[in-house]
């Protein structure tokens, strides 16, 4: 059941169109990734969801309700891109002034607070906020976010200008939120942690949505797997029509034939075979979403994808 | 009605009734911990400098009303004996502490030689009364000693007079002052005609036949009409009746001096106020608040209750240390909203902290003055009731405030509040407060965001109505004194720009940001739904009729002549204006769906339509 619905979201500041006709959904406990490149409508698109910019046109549905409603509000945890907290309040202060907002008792509060701080490893927890380091201030956002217990969360970058350990443990809270069935909206620059996490994804470009699926899905429809047939003699020449290789090497008298699927593979094998050669041997070769999405971003966007 | 809709009704008031308890409740924690987060923000350099204000003020008002504190109580020590008719003074006055005149003369038997006074090396004096009744100084502070000493003999004769049985014999001249309005021709009975500008009559007359009531100008005037304002102090006929030394100036300084101390904290309130609004813009820190369940007024009422309720706070501790009433408290609480307001649209349009600085020192030196100037002239005419410190004033000298004065003076200053609040919350979202735009274009899209629809367009014409009713009423202050060849073109031509603008800035707002068409038609409809909302605005602002400001020249110039009783003039009158507003706001609106070069020539049409128009009127009426 989609807890999250998006119909042909579309924003425009002025003349430019940020986001144009976007639509998905988002089942209930999943992990659904936004990918793009900088200025694709990414950000624009989890601020709508969150309520936090009115679309132009079209509808997202929440949980049951409209952004910018306050029920909704109250099922939905954002964390954006930068860490906007008042550093002149203390963690805790901070934490239960949100709690205290989203009608959170007070008891409930602390106690959720004090859980959340402990799991994401948080010390000095009555230190100013402004005397944090930056990761201390992204785990005290992400606490932030989830002082409510909201079903839906939206983590735009949420590992974004951090080491590489505080990263690592942001990616691996987010994994144990998703284990416990919260909803989860994941927008990335790096790509490795979105394919890591994310059952569905989509990819941006343009304001527009280029991509969609499962990480299986992209690959098979923009590009999926190929294949490395290596050889003692060239097949090529001897394909069926259609059946030509991707690309073929030859070096240190090997001969390597790239080709898009299984069918080829059989293809070239028989053709080897018939110019008297054997294969010696067949590797798969699975493109990373990074390639997927290098290859898409460069691609003129498709009018009608949406 | 049936049971079913009953039953709907009260759930339906039943919803309403929880949305307004929880918004209440949301508006309670945001102001809380407002306050909490605002106290570790408040360093110790600034509490002292808090402090050092508070007393500032504090000593300020203590100093006006010569009272309280006591810090002059025998300041002077008076060498006197007391057999000399001058220990009385001495002993009744609180600045001077009499002692034996043996105690600080030098010579053997306390007589002096010559012109001189010796005055013994040990002794603290610095005033010395001789047996024969000279009176001399010494030391550093003797010559303000002595100054003192002058006034309080003339205070302590003063008082032996008002004490005397036989008033006639103590008072032998009464003096009565007359204030006359130098926009109005002078009588040739009135006895004024002594060519003073100040249009000042006096007359001197017999004491017994001429003693007055002492029934201030205010109250002679008053009517018992609920709305009708009495022209104050020199509405036209006003005079009191004294003796020459108890006739002071119109001019009431130590109410002055009070009534300005409530304006110096909000002064010093918004610069707070305003910083906290621009803390929540700097670094994107106010968007996480919009994504809570706390809808946008209800943060920014969160925000400003603090600060309005610690203005209130201020200003209820100032009126009791001033010994002003609920008056002063009711005339103040305005202007202090006004200020928080004004600095709260103005730290939402604001790009930085460095711009910030700039509109809350204009925000302050703009209603500081539109505050303070006019009750300068409190006790001289009308034109001072433009200001809430007016009543302020009047409160302080114990003076009774009428409802309709109250309305005319605060009206345009909570309308205006609430305009500025209306604007500024209207801007208060992700896509408008951390954008970087320039303060023009920020105007126009808080503007912009209130256009919603053809029917918005009239609605925003009746609502900037208080920006155009004060504008002109400060026109008309600050040139009250200019002379009338001068002031009335000016008040025109100022009249006519600002109503102007107030019909077409929302159009073009909504032009430009792509809330209309820009097509001729629309902009026809849009222009003529302006003028007829103005239209419908002006004849509220037809207040200015109770307070008699129609009858000075340059009331007029601003507000239109008096309106005649004939029935056809009347309605001429009546639908005449009705036609200027919807044609010059056209005019406006098709410059304005052509660009902003379109919108500037279409505005500068109308104000000429309009400036030929009330021109005409005063010539017809003439």
């Amino acid at each position: 059941m989609a807890i999250l619905e998006v119909t042909d979201l579309r924003k425009v500041y002025g003349g430019f169109t940020a986001v144009e006709g976007s639509s998905f959904e988002i089942e209930r406990g999943e992990v659904f990734g936004v990918v793009g490149p900088n200025g694709a409508g990414k950000t624009t698109t989890l601020k709508m969801l969150a309520g936090l910019i009115e679309p132009t046109a079209g509808t997202a549905v929440v949980a049951g309700h409209t952004p910018g409603d306050a029920e909704m509000q109250r099922q939905l945890g954002f964390l954006p891109e930068e860490s906007p907290l008042y550093e002149e309040m203390t963690a805790t202060g901070y934490l239960e002034f949100f709690a205290d907002l989203y009608d959170v008792p007070g008891d409930v509060a602390r106690e959720r607070i004090h859980d959340s701080l402990d799991r994401l490893d948080l010390e000095h927890r009555d230190r100013r906020i402004g005397n944090m380091s930056k990761g201390m201030q992204r785990k005290v956002a992400i606490a932030r976010a989830l002082v409510n217990d909201p079903d839906v969360l939206i983590f735009d970058e949420p590992a974004s200008g951090l080491d590489p350990l505080t990263t690592n443990y942001i990616i691996e809270f987010t994994r144990e939120l998703s284990d416990e069935g919260k909803t989860i909206v994941f927008s990335a620059h790096n790509l490795f942690h979105v394919e890591s996490i994310c059952d569905r994804i989509v990819i941006m470009n343009d304001g527009r949505i280029v991509a969609r699926g499962t990480l299986e899905e992209i690959r098979a429809a923009h590009g999926g797997t190929e294949y490395h047939v290596y050889a003692t003699a060239d097949g090529s020449d001897g394909l069926p029509d259609g059946r030509d290789p991707i690309e073929v090497t030859r070096e240190n008298g090997q001969v390597s034939h790239l080709v898009a699927d299984m069918s080829a593979v059989e293809a070239v094998q028989d053709a080897v075979e018939a110019d008297g050669g054997r294969v010696t041997d067949i590797q798969t070769q699975t493109p990373s979403l990074e390639e997927i999405f290098l290859d898409v971003a460069s691609e003129p966007t498709a009018e009608g994808e949406s | 009605m049936s049971d079913g809709r009953l039953r709907a009704l009260a759930e339906r008031s039943g919803r309403t009734c929880r949305r307004l308890r929880e918004a209440i409740a949301r508006t309670g924690r945001i102001a809380r911990w407002e306050v909490r987060r605002s106290a570790g923000t408040v360093d110790r350099k600034t509490v002292i400098a808090l402090v050092v204000m508070l007393l500032a003020v504090g000593t300020a008002g203590f100093s006006a009303t010569d009272d309280g504190l006591g810090l002059e109580r025998e300041i002077y020590v008076v060498g006197v004996d007391e057999g000399s008719r001058y220990y009385d003074v001495a002993a009744d006055s609180e600045q001077f502490r009499p002692v034996p005149l043996a105690d600080v003369i030098a010579e053997h038997d306390g007589a002096t030689n010559g012109d001189d006074i010796v005055v013994r090396g040990d002794a603290t004096v610095d005033v010395v009364v001789t047996r024969d009744g000279r009176i001399g100084h010494v030391g550093e502070n003797g010559a303000a000693a002595y100054d003192e000493f002058r006034t309080a003999i003339e205070t302590y004769n003063a008082n032996l007079m008002a004490d005397e049985e036989d008033h006639a014999a103590a008072y032998p001249v009464h003096v009565t002052l007359e204030y006359r309005d130098r926009d109005r021709p002078r009588s040739p009975a009135s006895g004024a005609d002594d060519g003073d500008e100040s249009g000042e009559g006096t007359g001197a007359v017999d004491g017994s036949s001429e003693t007055g009531d002492g029934e201030s100008a205010a109250d002679d005037t008053g009517g018992d009409e609920p709305l009708q304002v009495p022209a104050i102090g020199g509405g036209g006929s006003a005079s009191s009746t004294g003796t020459p030394g108890s006739i002071a100036p119109p001019f009431p300084f130590t109410s002055l001096v009070l009534a300005f101390l409530f304006v110096v904290p909000m002064n010093f309130v918004i610069q707070a106020y305003g910083s906290t609004i621009m803390d929540e813009r700097v670094k994107r820190r106010g968007e996480l608040l919009l994504v809570s369940p706390a809808s946008r007024s209800e943060i920014v009422a969160g925000k400003t209750l603090p600060y309005l309720l610690g203005l209130a706070g201020v200003v209820v501790a100032i009126a009791l240390a001033i010994d002003g009433g609920p008056v002063a408290v009711a005339a103040a609480l305005p202007i202090a909203l006004l200020f928080l307001a004004a600095a709260f649209v103005g730290a939402m349009f604001a790009r930085s902290f460095k711009e910030l600085t700039f509109v809350t020192v204009t925000i302050s030196v703009v209603l500081t003055t539109y505050t303070f100037v006019p009750a300068i002239f409190t006790d001289v005419t009308s034109i001072a009731l433009i200001s809430p410190l007016t009543l302020v004033v009047m409160d302080l000298q114990n003076e009774s405030v009428r409802l309709g004065e109250y309305l005319f003076s605060t009206g345009p200053f909570y309308l205006s509040a609430a305009v500025c609040f209306l604007l500024g919350i209207g801007v208060y979202r992700e896509e408008d407060m951390f954008a970087q735009k320039p303060i023009p274009a920020k105007i126009l899209d808080a503007i912009a965001n209130r256009v919603r629809g053809p029917w918005s367009i009239p609605l925003l014409s009746i609502l900037f109505l208080p920006f155009v009713f004060a504008s002109q009423l400060l026109s008309v202050a600050l040139l009250f004194a200019v002379p009338q060849s001068v002031a009335i073109p000016v008040v025109v031509l100022v009249a006519a720009s600002v109503e102007e603008i107030a019909k077409s800035i929302h159009v073009y707002a909504g032009v430009t940001r792509s809330r209309f068409d820009a097509t001729l038609r629309t902009a026809v409809v849009v222009g003529a739904l302006s003028g007829s909302g103005f239209f419908v605005g002006e004849k509220l602002t037809h207040v200015v009729q109770f307070v008699g400001l129609p009858d000075l020249a340059v009331g007029t110039a601003a507000f239109g002549p008096a309106v005649s009783s004939e029935p056809l003039i009347l309605g001429a009158v009546f639908l005449a204006p009705l036609a200027l507003h919807v044609g010059t706001a056209v005019c406006s609106a098709v410059g304005a769906s052509r660009g902003r070069a379109g919108y500037a020539l279409g505005l500068l049409t109308a104000v000429l339509v309009h400036v030929a128009y009330n021109l005409g009127v005063f010539v017809l009426v003439a």
